[in-house]
């Protein structure tokens, strides 16, 4: 492989009549990164993950995956794992069975069924039906699923849907596993607060279009910083955010907490204009945006990530 | 990996789920009942007029080709349920999304659809085996039971007859099942794929042939019948081999093309 990049995509595009599910997105994912891809529902996620994984074809434009050409899935698949849309499994055979037929269609030797479930903790559970499991079980065996090739990129649609906090732990320390030993995760989520705790580089996506790409850090780094304020008497604060609002400087109150978007470097003119009209400040310091405030600044979305419709 | 390697792969992972007991037991033991009772039934009525035609002479059953005969009549029973499995096993993959898995795992198209192929059939060819074996084994309790003689059935003549009609009920099988399984893929959900097959197969094919004179020459259902019996009234066994065997082979091109060229969206 050539490039830096795992997944490389030049207007990547996908039709319905009509409707642009994906609309010309240039993806770049850097090898080695856990890399968060979020957008609303309906924003063209799973249609970019389907056609990363030959699934489906796209309308236009191409690319590469692990090195090889997007046109061309049978070079690159045998290297990658995936599990897109939930996990899909047949209920009556056991979770052993089930990927036992994905081990035998791909050629991979049978121990590695019993290493992949290990890792997922499943293997006092792997010679019950699929139809007994839960959904986080079911979910950690579409883990298992996708782990089972040893991927090098690893292609994960929502892997954390409907688990529970011990689930999502797990999952988190799954993949942090993963991208420990090299490879590359590629994670779609709605949870912005999950994407932050796992991934260093994010892609967005909004209608069908690619909004950023990049690391977390630059991503926040753009926001603009904030200041918070602490008075010892919170109904002075609607003053000093007024006073701050003459001088140029956005402020709101939220509870007790003032919020004030200036850099680090204005907390000491703060504490003197709160001293000049006679508010005691109690707490002072400076905040860095979340990746949730950067999406929202970024997309101008309402809090929701659910949207009208799912791809 | 060769290609033929990646198929038989596929075939192996066809199996892991075709085995499970509920389905292979199944149905193996639906088409091993049905065999067996349209036996006893049609040796019951051997030799009595019961009206609407069913006055088969005792003689028919005592020749050679009689051990058979029953199994034969058992076809197009034995096909509906050769359909209904082809169809719900390849439609599942795409309505539960499994399909969007085995694609991962071998991106090849033609090589996931040829396993999943070469097991129904194999899947079916065993059961026709195990129909077969019911229905001789009903067939020689009734033989004894209704005093008709068995002796020409195992002369050599005899055995001929039988490994003729048992090739000929597989192949009328294995077209039933090349049916359902493109139906499958057109359809992609078993209910849907099931319903048209047989309301197309049944009550379609059947008020069809009433209307249409000498339409059973020409209808799908008819000419896997006449394979079954190694020939009817309506078309001898090579004129319906032949055209159920174009149809079959237009039919599976379709089902090939939709399923290596149509986005698995599911």
């Amino acid at each position: 492989m050539t490039s830096e990049f795992v997944i490389e995509t030049t207007g990547l595009s996908k039709r319905f009549g009509a409707i642009a599910a994906v609309d010309r997105v240039d993806l770049a994912i850097p090898a080695g990164v856990v890399s968060g891809f979020v957008g609303p529902n309906g924003a063209g996620k799973t249609t970019t993950m389907r056609m990363l994984l030959g699934l489906i074809r796209p309308s236009a434009g191409g690319g590469t995956v692990l090195g090889e050409a997007l046109s061309a899935p049978e070079r690159y698949l045998p290297r990658l794992g995936a599990m897109i849309e939930g996990p899909a499994f047949y209920a009556p055979l056991t979770g052993r069975a089930n990927l036992a037929t994905l081990a035998q269609l791909g050629r991979i030797p049978n121990p590695r069924v019993d290493e992949v479930l290990a890792v997922v903790n499943l293997t006092d559970r792997a010679d019950d039906p699929v139809s007994e499991y839960s959904h986080g079980m079911r979910q950690r065996l579409g883990i298992a699923a996708a782990l089972l090739p040893d991927p090098a990129l690893l292609v994960l649609d929502e892997p954390t849907n409907g688990l529970d906090p011990a689930g999502i732990a797990g999952m988190r320390s799954v993949l942090r596993s993963v991208a420990g030993r090299g490879a590359t995760v590629f994670v779609s989520s709605h949870l912005l607060a999950e994407v932050e705790q796992i991934c260093h580089h994010v892609v967005i996506i909004e209608a069908g279009r690619l909004g950023f790409q990049g690391s977390i850090d630059a991503l926040v780094a753009a926001q603009s910083p904030e200041l918070l304020a602490r008075a010892e008497r919170a109904e002075d604060l609607p003053r000093l955010a007024a006073r701050l609002g003459e001088m140029n400087r956005p402020a709101r109150v939220d509870g007790e907490w003032l919020y004030v978007a200036a850099p680090e470097n204005f907390a000491a003119e703060l504490n003197r204009l709160a001293a000049e009209i006679g508010i005691t400040l109690v707490h002072l310091s400076s905040r860095r945006a979340s990746l949730e405030e950067a999406f929202f600044a970024r997309t101008g979305a309402g809090r929701s990530l659910a949207g009208p419709e799912a791809t | 990996m060769t290609a033929v390697e990646m198929i038989l792969a596929a075939v192996r992972s066809e199996w892991t789920k075709l085995r499970r007991p509920t389905l292979l037991w199944g149905t193996y033991g639906a088409l091993a009942v049905i065999a067996a009772l349209l036996t006893v039934l049609i040796f019951a009525q051997a030799g009595h007029n019961f009206g609407r035609g069913l006055n088969l002479m005792t003689a028919v059953l005592a020749s050679p080709a009689g051990l058979l005969y029953a199994f034969g009549e058992s076809a197009g029973l034995l096909g509906v349920v050769a359909l209904c499995v082809a169809a719900a096993q390849l439609a599942n993959e795409y309505s539960s999304g499994t399909l969007r898995n085995l694609l991962v795992r071998q991106p090849r198209r033609t090589v996931v659809l040829a396993g999943k192929y070469l097991g129904i059939l194999i899947f079916l060819a065993g059961a026709v085996l195990v129909a077969c074996v019911f229905g001789i084994v009903a067939a020689f309790v009734m033989a004894h039971v209704r005093g008709i003689p068995t002796a020409a059935w195992t002369s050599s003549v005899g055995l001929h007859d039988l490994g003729q009609g048992l090739g000929d009920v597989a192949l009328s099988m294995l077209g039933y099942g090349t049916i359902g399984f493109v139906l499958g893929i057109i359809m992609r959900s078993p209910v849907s794929s099931i319903v048209v097959g047989l309301a197309f197969l049944l009550p379609f094919e059947t008020i069809l042939s009433v209307v249409v004179n000498g339409s059973a020459r020409w209808l799908p259902g008819s000419l896997l019948d006449a394979v079954a019996r190694g020939g009817t009234t309506n078309a001898s066994f090579f004129a319906a081999l032949v055209t159920a065997g174009a149809y079959l082979v237009g039919w599976a091109g379709l089902g090939v093309y939709l399923f290596v060229h149509r986005d698995v969206t599911s």
